[in-house]
């Protein structure tokens, strides 16, 4: 369960204040896809990274499954990103140094696994999501599509109970799109794994369980 | 070209000040120490060659002695001569203030009469000088002139004492007036006095004899030598007055060739920085070449603007190396004339003397040097096309891909290292050997890529296990970063592999003069005038001294010493009468082929006294100026004029015995022993028959040993002191050494001589312990400088260090975000850039102590054979292994602790920004 009470967050740039979340007060239940809609700038991915940990609120709570994030200290923190939380991000943002293998393993190695066990449960998600003869490759040798999937089971990887996804289909073309989020849809549905999806793109409202849209930093009603 | 471009490689400039300012200090600290051992060799050789133009002024030509004084009465022989114009005589000898103000000056034993053709001083009463000063000056025995500039540095006046000391005496002198030179030119920095030859000959115990006799010819210059040919005796050589200062230059020419090499160095680790800081940049700003290339920049303006921010980085930092190199060549100046004195000749000069040229060369160079640093990357970025300008994980894989044909490439450098290091080329500089230096720390830098990759990849497991993800990723950051890593590894390996080849170097010299020392200088207490330098020659042990001491009841056996500086073909060489008796008893001179027993006995044998037949074409009279014999000895037989000891059995002095037999048949050549670098130098072997220029005309001897030598004063013959003095007619005595009954005794025989000679000379006696303490003092004060500049370039490779981890921590900004998005811990993020630097220190240090290893060799058996003719036994010196270890384990933790304490800040904000 995620609650958000009274949330807002506030960006100093010198002397100047940007509101980009005011006072939001939202819910999503376990289990749930919701995904997060508006214009660029609204608000909506400042939204999931207070959801995912990754940076504070100004005001007002964040709970996951009912523990306040912001009394979490940064140790806390860092387990709580790495053993509930999967992200997501547009650019993918695999590691170049590593293969797709060793990228999905990376979550579960840092989590203490052993690199043979880590590799063995990447090479498992990465079949999952139809990479399975890529697993040697660099991120620079595949498209951008198959780097969007190997960064998706690196999300699953660690059995998170929120995966959280900020314009996961910004940087792919429509089609390519599609299947990401058919694969969103499909792993939400076998793994009953909760996602909040983070778009611009009104479409994917079609795979989502319950549409939020937002404004100017408001959820609208 | 339009100019409004060079804005982009200036802004890039200014948007990294950090990177920007540590590639402009490396090569500012590179030009600044080259600069300041160029300025500082060139001001203390120009003022040794304006020493030499001053004293030889108009002088065409100059007769002079072959390690002797010429007999006066040559002098009105030659002026009388129609071919010549003006002659004047004159000697000279280097004394030492004895006063509040130490150190060297030159006193010129002239006639005033002769001198005014021939020099500018102003000696006239017409002059500087006052009628009482010109009288004083003529008719007082201790009256002296002083140069302007001495007498302003002394604060002296007409009338004011002058203590100075003249070998172990002191005298005091008395200032009658002050001259000058229009020219400005003067000896020693200024530091010349004037005395009437009459009494110089006197002060200096040389009556009779002159230095030399400056001539000038009456019709053409170039037929004088001719002209004169018929009068002059054996022993006396005519040469032109600037051949002493090209003979001068070639003594220290070895000495400044290797600083000027060394400090080329620090230049060279510099040019690593630029190289990384230029690659660095066309990596980062690969989509704004893409950019630059698609609205239709050429490939030779993209080359132009990657040249043009290596150029910058070289202009600034030369600048500033210019202002650097200036300021430290004074320190350098003064370490080098202490160095040039004690070991050399005297050479005196307060300030640098700051040569345009030099500057453009120093500034050129750093220029050079940054624009061939940038070359490669900036080609590199020029030839990439559209399309595929450089991305990161490109590179990576390119290098990666490369990284074996790199290696061969520096396997090949290390062959043609190993050609030039056998490669001999005549009697020149040993620039095989220099460039056979360059390519193995080339081959070292060429080897890194391949290492690093292997070095990370092979520890990957182990470090993975060990360390968990920080060590997996550390060393696969290490094995995949070889375009950010392997330079900084390079440079550093180089400047380290520098240090420990000089390091190296230094110690097993330093311990094989140590071995010399004990093993060739046999004696308990080494005893003779306390001088400034190892080449104060004309410095005697007073004439009484020897007697006196050969009646002490704890002395066993006396060895002496006599030693003089002669041409012999285009070099400077010693000759040197030692008691060679002496040394077959107790042993003495490190021979590289024999015992030295065994050759002293055959010396001994040999009929020393074959060298005095008569040899050359008969002259009018001999070049013997019948100097009065200041000790008690004969020349034939040294021993002769000695009492025994009252209450011990006769003392066995040297040159006595088979040492000063007649000739045995009239063919037999006298045997000599000769220097390792005389050898060297002028290619002779045991056997050889030499041609030595004497007093008394060519002498040819036979090489009967060849010894190993370390003084630096020049290559040295050595002979019987029976046979030095009948050759030169020389009875001087530089020093003694004393053997004594009891060794326990030495503090004791000390003290006594102390107190014997303490009040009237100035005596140095100094037992074993002390003289190898000197020599090794003087060794290390020789090798501070070379310190130094190998300190330097260690500090410009640190600079490439933290350059490094800082850009690659900068660089790996998202990426590090990401992990900690992803769930890394401070702890192993932290760990990964750790572990990662240390693999990278560790590199360096290993590739710096293989490369340092062969360089040492290469230093020890070729370069130093080939510029000074010693063999340097080789010593392992575990030890800098060890520190090197450890500096290099330190430094780059401590250049990578800043960038890990940034990369352990919460850098989510870079990502999501990027979001």
């Amino acid at each position: 369960m995620i609650e958000l009470a009274e949330v807002s967050k506030v960006y100093r740039r010198g002397p100047e204040e940007i509101l980009a979340l005011q006072e939001v007060d939202l819910e999503i239940a376990s289990g749930e896809f919701v995904a997060i809609t508006g214009k660029s700038g609204c608000g909506k991915s400042t939204l999931l990274h207070l959801i995912g940990g990754l940076e504070p609120a100004s005001r007002g709570t964040v709970r996951l499954d009912g523990r306040d994030l912001a009394r979490l200290r940064e140790p806390e923190l860092t387990r709580f990103r790495r053993d509930r939380v999967g992200v997501v991000f547009q650019s993918f943002n695999l590691l170049p140094l590593l293969t797709l293998l060793e990228n999905v393993a990376l979550p579960r190695v840092l989590q203490g696994a052993s690199f043979e066990e880590a590799r063995v449960e990447a090479g498992r998600w990465l079949r999952e999501v139809g990479l399975e003869g890529r697993l040697n490759h660099r991120p620079h040798q595949v498209s951008g599509g198959e780097m969007q999937r190997a960064a998706i089971a690196r999300a699953l990887i660690n059995s998170p109970a929120v995966v959280l996804a900020d314009e996961p289909t910004g940087n792919l073309d429509s089609v390519t799109a599609a299947q990401v989020l058919e694969l969103f849809s499909r792993l939400h549905r076998e793994f009953m794994k909760t996602v909040v999806l983070v778009s611009h793109a009104p479409e994917v409202g079609n795979y989502a369980s319950r549409v939020i849209r937002m404004q100017d930093g408001r959820l609208l009603p | 070209m339009k100019p409004w471009l060079f804005r982009l490689p200036l802004a890039h400039l200014r948007q990294n000040p950090g990177r920007t300012l540590l590639g402009i200090l490396g090569i500012a600290l590179g030009t600044a120490v080259y600069l300041s051992i160029s300025l500082a060799g060139a001001t203390a050789l120009k003022s040794f060659e304006n020493g030499v133009t001053a004293v030889s002024g108009q002088a065409q030509w100059r007769l002079q002695g072959v390690g002797a004084p010429l007999n006066e009465a040559l002098y009105p022989v030659v002026r009388r001569q129609a071919a010549v114009k003006a002659a004047a005589p004159v000697v000279e000898s280097v004394l030492e203030l004895a006063g509040p103000h130490r150190g060297p000056v030159l006193l010129l034993g002239i006639d005033p009469f002769s001198e005014r053709a021939f020099r500018d001083y102003e000696l006239s009463r017409a002059g500087d000088l006052s009628d009482a000063a010109w009288l004083d000056f003529l008719t007082r025995p201790d009256a002296v002139l002083l140069s302007r500039p001495l007498a302003a540095r002394l604060h002296l006046k007409a009338g004011d004492p002058l203590p100075v000391l003249v070998g172990a005496k002191k005298r005091r002198l008395r200032v009658a007036g002050v001259f000058s030179s229009p020219s400005g030119l003067y000896p020693l920095d200024g530091a010349v006095m004037l005395m009437d030859l009459g009494p110089a000959q006197e002060l200096l115990d040389r009556l009779g004899g002159l230095d030399y006799i400056d001539l000038m010819a009456a019709g053409d210059e170039a037929l004088l030598p001719g002209d004169l040919q018929k009068l002059l005796p054996p022993g006396v050589e005519m040469v032109r007055p600037a051949a002493q200062g090209s003979r001068a230059q070639g003594l220290v020419a070895s000495y400044r060739l290797n600083l000027a090499v060394l400090s080329a160095i620090a230049l060279f680790v510099g040019m690593f920085l630029i190289y990384q800081s230029v690659t660095l940049s066309v990596v980062r700003r690969r989509r704004e070449i893409g950019l630059l290339r698609t609205l239709g920049l050429t490939p030779g303006q993209v080359l132009t603007l990657f040249l043009a921010e290596g150029l910058v980085s070289g202009l600034l930092g030369g600048l500033i190396g210019l202002a650097l190199g200036v300021g430290l060549a004074q320190g350098v100046l003064a370490v080098m004339t202490r160095n040039l004195t004690s070991l050399y000749m005297p050479v005196a000069a307060q300030a640098v003397l700051v040569q345009g040229g030099l500057l453009l060369q120093a500034w050129g160079l750093a220029v050079a040097a940054t624009l061939v640093a940038a070359l490669l990357p900036a080609r590199e970025a020029a030839r990439t096309q559209v399309r595929a300008v450089w991305h990161r994980e490109e590179l990576e894989e390119k290098i990666e891909a490369r990284a074996g044909l790199i290696f061969g490439w520096g396997l090949v450098a290390l062959i043609l290292a190993g050609v030039g290091a056998n490669w001999k080329m005549g009697d020149g500089p040993p620039w095989p050997g220099f460039v056979a230096a360059f390519l193995i720390l080339l081959a070292f830098a060429l080897f890194t890529p391949l290492a690093a990759r292997l070095l990370g990849l092979g520890l990957q497991p182990v470090l993975g296990r060990r360390l968990g993800a920080a060590g997996d990723l550390g060393c696969r950051y290490l094995a995949g970063s070889l375009s950010r890593s392997a330079v900084s590894i390079a440079a550093l390996a180089c400047a380290l592999g520098m240090l420990i080849a000089v390091t190296v170097m230094i110690g097993s010299f330093r311990r094989t003069v140590n071995d010399w020392v004990s093993r060739s200088i046999s004696g308990d207490i080494f005893f003779g005038p306390a001088v400034f330098s190892t080449a104060a020659y004309d410095q005697f042990l007073p004439p009484e001294v020897a007697p006196e001491l050969r009646l002490d009841p704890d002395v066993a056996d006396i060895y002496l010493y006599r030693c003089v500086r002669l041409p012999f073909r285009d070099r400077y060489i010693l000759v040197i009468g030692g008691s060679f008796e002496v040394l077959a008893r107790h042993g003495g001179l490190w021979f590289r082929q024999g015992d030295t027993r065994e050759i002293m006995g055959r010396v001994g044998e040999g009929g020393q006294g074959t060298g005095v037949r008569g040899q050359g074409p008969a002259a009018p009279f001999t070049n013997s100026p019948k100097l009065p014999s200041p000790t008690p000895y004969e020349e034939e037989n040294v021993g002769a004029g000695l009492k025994p000891a009252p209450t011990e059995a006769p003392i066995k002095l040297a040159a006595s015995s088979s040492f000063n037999q007649k000739p045995k048949t009239k063919n037999q050549k006298p045997f000599v022993v000769i220097s390792e670098p005389l050898a060297e130098t002028f290619h002779y072997k045991e056997g050889d028959t030499i041609t030595l220029p004497t007093p008394s005309g060519p002498r040819e001897v036979r090489v009967a040993g060849v010894f190993y030598d370390y003084r630096t004063d020049g290559p040295s013959i050595w002979m019987d002191i029976g046979l030095f003095r009948r050759y030169w007619q020389d009875t001087h005595l530089n020093a003694v050494r004393l053997y004594l009954k009891d060794p326990g005794k030495v503090p004791e025989v000390q003290a006594r001589l102390q107190e014997r000679y303490g009040d009237r000379y100035r005596l140095l006696a100094l037992s074993h312990r002390d003289l190898r303490q000197g020599i090794l003092n003087i060794f290390d004060e020789t090798f501070a400088l070379t310190y130094a500049l190998e300190g330097v370039a260690v500090v410009v490779a640190v600079f490439g260090i933290i350059t490094t981890f800082l850009v690659l921590v900068m660089e790996r900004e998202r990426e590090l975000a990401l992990l900690q998005a992803i769930g890394a811990s401070r702890r192993q993020i932290l760990g990964m850039v750790l572990v990662e630097s240390g693999l990278a220190s560790f590199l360096s240090f290993i590739l710096g102590a293989a490369c340092g290893s062969v360089l040492s060799l290469l230093l020890i058996l070729v370069i130093n054979k080939q510029a000074f003719g010693w063999t340097i036994h080789l010593y392992l010196t575990p030890g800098i292994y060890w520190q090197s270890l450890v500096l290099v384990m330190a430094l780059g933790l401590a250049a990578a602790a800043y960038p890990a304490w940034r990369a352990i800040q919460p850098h989510l904000a870079a990502i999501l920004k990027e979001e």
